[in-house]
């Protein structure tokens, strides 16, 4: 069980046993609700009435056991006849479009311009007041928002693939409606019932208050809290106890209806908030590295990444040069990214360095480990000295803000300059990294660019100031082959105008590595296993993993692609010794049992391979 | 943008048109006649020839297309009619408790995004933290208790027992202002505690929400102060939502801080709603449905055309 | 069974188009954004054809209407001699028996609420394929087939990764024993290893089952790879369609060239750098070029070019390029 399901207990329990009570009051050893007792009014808790009395003498607990009843059964009444409307008006309309729609949803949908408090009045005046009718209004007054929740969800599941598989296995509609999208829109449809079950009690109270529910002598807590505000000076615990019992009952449901969105959509958790934006301790400034002579522009050296207790990233040693450019490139789940994220400071908060340095040397040659650095220290390097391109542009900008605006904050970021002046510097930017017309496109906001200018905005932010180190992830995965290919020239013309710009180019696509990269890091499951100038690994890869991945991509004339069986070990289960292990075609003994060093076939390339002699 | 609102504004008087219809043939589907309950007093009947030649005066008497027709063509012309009970104008009550709901909404909201936005960003900062447990217990328990408990605790404990405000009624601004803003303070209050409770869980969702976007990361990686980064970042994205449900809010209370105005005796327009139904004064329920449909709708434009100004990816211009 | 010369081409597409009209505002004007126009497409038994071409080519709705899936404004769809759009809806379903998707989100395509197994057997069911005594073990057949164990019928889809939940996905749409597939992008989100896996499934399958495949993909790799013919499409048209050696080997289109130019490879040519690189971006289908859709990047576009749409004229033998300057192998790549 999860935390969100564990969270989901306590509400949970607190619901039942309201109504397990409510539901027992005819069993349960109660005084008669209706039986008076004048002389005795007012009269405060005792053995015999463990709340006391009310205005008429009659027993307090026994009319809150009761009211409750009334008040529950009304609203989980309304709350179910509601969805049944609603849910199939929802799925109707929204499967079917059109004219269906029309007739289901948006017919349902003139209910909400009503005031809801009238659209009650006028049921309860035409009908009488009491329970029937109060379900009756409270069933109207709801039956668009199910509509309107399921209608949503319909359509969302509607367009999804598997619904369309459906359609295309020449599926009946209705069996589709009721097979395949009513279990899937249920999520929504459950958060929206615990919602208006506490709506639909805060209403009744409500009309029951004023006198427009629940009809005397059958008791509500609406009534109760009526007829205690009459009597608040004389005797205001009676003012208290239904209180009480009505927040509470709505507060459990409320609960309730919170903890089950997050059980049962697990993306709406959003652990922790910002770690970053906190106070916290500074660390101390970490002692400078003396300097050697011609110190590699960014050194990582046994760099660990875990989530709690998981490994993800394990001991990842790699060297970038100034003006040299390293691919690192990984499939899914090989550690790339996070890597990347790691020694900027900007992995999630449910992630954290766990071991190893990152030596950086910085713009006045003094080397500083970027891992032991505080969020305020590494803030004053990263746009600076180190940037970042992430992999999509329409999610890496701010949508509300102009791009010249999102320019021109990373500049004023680290560097002091006047309106005009940054005004400059901010166009000349624009047209540095091809982006046509600049003056017009500074002041348009993301949404208006195409994806290959979006990607060239990201990229003018990240070379504002002249980074020493540039990191980019994925930058061109989300982009068409030509748009690919224009973004790639950019990025090779930048090395050209900035040759001491080192560049870790953070990849999956073995293509992209060969037209752009001078060494290259493969990295599988989170280790490097594999380092060398690009040219050479390609052709004389020296680890199965890097041999199998070069025969997988389907360029050259081979009859049939070499495919790795099996799949990438998730970090839970990962192989005792050499990680790729289970899906090697050359594994032995010693690879299942012991971890592979890195070694050096020559000067300047690495595998973590026990056979590499053998099976390159 | 203009033809946008001018657009707007016609489809939203089509929807005000279409309530006051649905209210005008649901009015007289209600048992009672006007008329009737007008001439009796307490169990004493009416007399049936006074009662007759009164429902010939108000025009009872006529097929219901008529008298429908009859007051859609006063209603056109800008006269929302006469009142059953007292034949004064039906429009001069209104504009006399308008804008005391209006008070009490607006004081409701200035107490909500004044404290709620705040709260709400702080909890989300410190979320799953001490700080955040406690705001968002507190916001949902304001949030569950309705307002007429909330109301009436108030009572209990400021005017009752500690004798610092008044526990209700109603003196006019040019009276007495001081009076009035005493009076003012506890319904103002009570509305403005759920509200609050909403605005401050709005707030967390949405900041909560905008904290894991992207761009958010984008600000980071490019060295912008922390600060900077929650202004120009997080808060100004996060507003967007908050801002549709504080207008869908406000629009709700229009017509429904009945039970306020009931629990501290404050003369506003809802509770001259309950008692127009009450009486079936047809003009005057009438004449208030198409108050409160009217604002709830502006009210809805207002908000669209705010979420444009906020959200550039919102386009309202129709080329 | 291998048919070198298709006799009879099972799926016929004929002037097919379909626009999908952009409203502005609640009462303003509806203007015309056709995602594809003029297609006339013929697939054959055992023949595997590819369309490339970029986002917003429409290849993903030629696929879909081709499936009857998704309704044409112009032309008809042909399936066996039938015309899908005449067909009543039960009739429809009757015929989907005979065509099959494979989509491209191993996410998406699986419904994570009910069980592999369970999906598989939905178009077993349906169309009575195996009497209903039979449908387990022919659910496990299904998933031998496609290399998983019998065992995964009884597990849900979140269990699996992305190339395995691809397998089944493949394995639910030959569950009907259908005649004509289309894959829509279906090793888009695998990575490298595992997309190598699943084109080799499906070159086993159409060699096996003699399949006619519309493989729709954006990796002129993958489709070099497994296709026999290609269709190459920009802004709703098609600009070339031959088989898969002359159209890669020597295009007669320029986009062709710029598209194979464009593509990242393991041997890189560096020296023609800039050259190779096509400006400008994508159209807006709601607004295209005049004549023909390509003059706005193509290098050797002339004034000719704005004034006809060109037509797609013969480059060879079942080859056909619409360009009124192709010269098939003139301008052959490298």
């Amino acid at each position: 069980m999860n935390a969100a399901a564990r969270k989901l207990i306590l509400p949970g329990t607190i619901a039942t046993l309201i109504v397990v009570i409510v539901l027992a009051a005819p069993i349960l050893p109660l005084a008669d609700v209706r039986e008076m007792d004048i002389p005795n009014r007012f009269a405060g808790p005792s053995a015999a009435h463990w709340l006391g009395q009310d205005e008429f003498g009659r027993d307090v607990l026994a009319r809150l056991i009761w009211g409750g009843q009334a008040s529950l059964f009304i609203a989980v009444g309304s709350a179910l006849a509601a969805a049944t409307i609603g849910t199939t008006l929802g799925l109707l309309g929204g499967y079917f479009r059109g004219a269906v729609e029309l007739l289901t949803v948006r017919a349902a949908e003139i209910i909400l311009c009503l005031p809801p408090l009238l659209l009650a009045l006028l049921v309860v005046t035409i009908l009488g007041a009491g329970t029937w009718p109060l379900i009756l209004a409270l069933t109207i007054l709801y039956t668009p928002n199910y509509a309107r929740v399921v209608y949503a969800a319909t359509q969302q599941v509607r367009g999804l693939d598997f619904v369309t598989a459906q359609r295309a296995m020449g599926t009946h509609p209705l069996t589709i409606l009721m097979r395949t999208i009513l279990p899937n829109v249920m999520p929504p449809l459950l958060v929206q019932m615990s919602l208006i079950v506490a709506s639909a009690m805060v209403i009744e109270s409500g009309l029951s208050f004023l006198g427009l529910g629940v009809v005397p002598p059958t008791p509500s807590w609406g009534l109760m809290i009526r007829a205690a505000r009459s009597a608040m000076e004389v005797s205001p615990l009676l003012l208290v106890w239904p209180s009480l019992a009505l927040a509470g009952t709505i507060l459990t449901f409320n609960l309730l209806c919170d903890r089950l969105q997050s059980a049962l959509d697990p993306r709406s958790i959003t652990a922790g908030g910002a770690l970053w934006l906190r106070r916290r301790t500074r660390r101390a400034a970490p002692a400078p590295v003396p300097a050697t002579d011609q110190p590699p522009l960014l050194e990582i050296k046994e760099l660990s990444v875990a989530a709690q207790d998981l490994e993800l990233v394990r001991r990842v040693s790699l060297t970038v040069r100034p003006g040299e450019t390293l691919a690192l490139v990984g499939e899914s789940g090989s550690g790339k990214t996070l890597t990347g994220l790691a020694m900027t400071g900007l992995l999630p908060d449910t992630l954290h360095v766990t071991g190893g340095s990152a030596l950086y040397t910085g713009r006045g040659g003094d080397r500083i480990d970027l891992a032991a650095l505080d969020e305020d220290a590494i803030r004053r390097l990263r746009g600076n000295e180190i940037s970042m391109v992430f992999q999509d542009a329409a999610a890496a900008l701010n949508p509300v803000l102009r791009i010249g605006d999102q320019v021109a904050e990373a500049i004023s970021a680290h560097q002091t300059l006047d309106g005009a002046a940054l005004q400059n510097r901010v166009l000349e930017l624009l047209r540095h990294v091809g982006i046509p017309d600049p003056e017009r496109r500074a002041r348009a906001n993301p949404h208006e660019l195409s994806g290959g200018q979006r990607q060239r905005a990201m990229i003018a932010v990240a070379i504002a100031n002249n980074p020493r180190l540039l990191i980019a992830d994925e930058p061109t995965t989300a982009l068409d082959p030509t748009i690919q290919a224009q973004i790639l020239q950019l990025f090779a013309q930048l090395k050209r105008d900035t040759p001491e710009m080192g560049m870790i180019f953070v990849t999956h696509d073995l293509a992209v590595v060969a037209e752009i990269a001078d060494r290259v890091t493969v990295m599988y499951a989170g280790e490097v296993i594999e380092e060398g100038p690009v040219a050479e690994v390609f052709s004389c890869p020296r680890h199965p993993y890097t041999a199998a991945l070069i025969a997988s991509v389907p360029e050259g004339g081979a009859e049939r692609l070499v495919a790795i069986p099996g799949t990438v070990p998730s970090p839970r289960n990962m192989p005792e010794g050499c990680r790729f292990a289970p899906r090697c075609a050359f594994v032995q003994a010693t690879c299942r049992e012991n971890v592979p060093p890195a070694t050096r076939p020559s000067i300047d390339r690495i595998t973590r391979c026990f056979r590499w002699e053998e099976v390159t | 943008m203009l033809r946008y609102i001018a657009l707007r504004s016609f489809v939203a008087l089509f929807l005000v048109w279409v309530v006051v219809t649905i209210v005008f043939l649901l009015l007289h589907l209600i048992p009672g006649d006007p008329a009737e309950l007008l001439l009796s007093q307490g169990s004493i009947a009416a007399d049936p020839q006074a009662v007759a030649a009164l429902r010939e005066k108000m025009g009872l008497n006529d097929p219901l297309w008529q008298q429908y027709l009859s007051h859609m063509a006063g209603v056109l012309s800008g006269d929302l009619g006469a009142s059953f009970r007292d034949g004064a104008p039906v429009i001069d009550q209104i504009a006399l408790r308008l804008p005391r709901t209006f008070e009490v909404i607006i004081g409701a909201a200035l107490i909500a995004t004044g404290l709620g936005v705040p709260l709400g960003t702080w909890a989300a900062i410190r979320a799953d933290g001490k700080a955040d447990a406690v705001i968002s217990f507190f916001a949902s328990a304001a949030l569950s208790t309705p307002v007429f408990v909330v109301g009436s605790v108030v009572i209990l404990i400021f005017a009752q027992e500690l004798r610092w405000l008044p526990a209700g009624g109603f003196v006019a601004f040019s009276e007495d202002p001081v009076e009035h803003l005493k009076l003012l303070l506890l319904p103002a209050g009570t509305v403005g505690l759920n509200l609050l409770a909403v605005i401050t869980r709005m707030s967390r969702a949405s900041v909560l929400e905008v904290l894991q976007r992207d761009y958010v990361r984008t600000a980071r990686a490019k060295g912008l102060p922390r600060g900077e980064i929650l202004r120009r970042h997080v808060v100004r994205n996060a507003l967007i939502p908050v801002v549709t449900v504080l207008g869908l809010e406000m629009g709700t209370l229009i017509g429904g801080t009945v039970l306020v105005e009931f629990v501290f005796n404050w003369p506003g327009l809802s509770g001259y709603l309950v008692s127009a139904v009450d009486a079936r004064d047809y003009p005057e329920v009438v004449g208030i449905v198409m108050t409160i449909s009217i604002l709830f709708v502006f009210l809805n434009l207002v908000v669209d055309v705010v979420n444009a100004l906020l959200d550039p990816r919102i386009s309202l211009v129709t080329t | 069974m291998k048919h070198d010369i298709p006799t009879r081409p099972l799926v016929i597409a004929a002037g097919l188009g379909r626009n999908f009209p952009a409203r502005h505002g609640l009462i303003g004007r509806t203007q015309d954004v056709w995602a594809v126009r003029d297609v006339d497409l013929a697939v054959a038994r055992g023949e595997t054809v590819g369309i490339v071409g970029e986002s917003g080519c429409g290849k993903s709705t030629l696929g879909r209407m081709m499936l009857g899936l998704e309704k044409p404004t112009t032309g008809t769809v042909t399936f066996d001699d039938r015309d899908l759009s005449a067909l009543g809806s039960a009739e429809r379903r009757g015929l989907s028996r005979r065509m099959q998707m494979v989509f491209q989100d191993p996410f998406g395509s699986l419904d994570p609420r009910r069980s592999v197994g369970a999906q598989v057997a939905d178009g077993l069911k349906t169309h009575a394929i195996v009497p209903a005594a039979e449908v387990r073990a022919e659910v496990a057949r299904l998933l031998e087939q496609v290399g998983l164990p019998a065992s995964a019928a009884t597990r849900r889809p979140h269990e699996f990764s992305g190339g395995q939940r691809q397998r089944i996905a493949v394995a639910r749409a030959l569950s009907t024993r259908p005649d004509f597939i289309v894959a829509d992008e279906p090793v888009s989100a695998l990575d490298v290893s595992i997309q190598a896996q699943v084109v080799n499934l499906l070159m086993d399958l159409r060699r096996d089952l003699d399949l006619a495949m519309l493989f729709i993909s954006h990796d002129l790799h993958v489709v070099r790879h497994l296709c026999t013919r290609i269709v190459v499409m920009y802004l709703g048209r098609i600009v070339e369609e031959g088989p898969a050696t002359q159209v890669f080997g020597s295009p007669a289109h320029p986009y062709t060239r710029a598209l194979l130019a464009a593509t990242p490879s393991l041997h890189p040519r560096r020296a023609d750098d800039a050259g190779r690189v096509l400006p400008g971006e994508l159209p807006s289908p709601a607004n295209p070029p005049s004549g023909c859709a390509f003059r706005t990047r193509c290098p050797i576009a002339s004034e000719a070019c704005a004034a006809t749409i060109p037509p797609l004229n013969p480059a060879g033998a079942g080859w056909r390029a619409a360009c009124i300057k192709s010269r098939p192998g003139a301008e052959a790549t490298p």
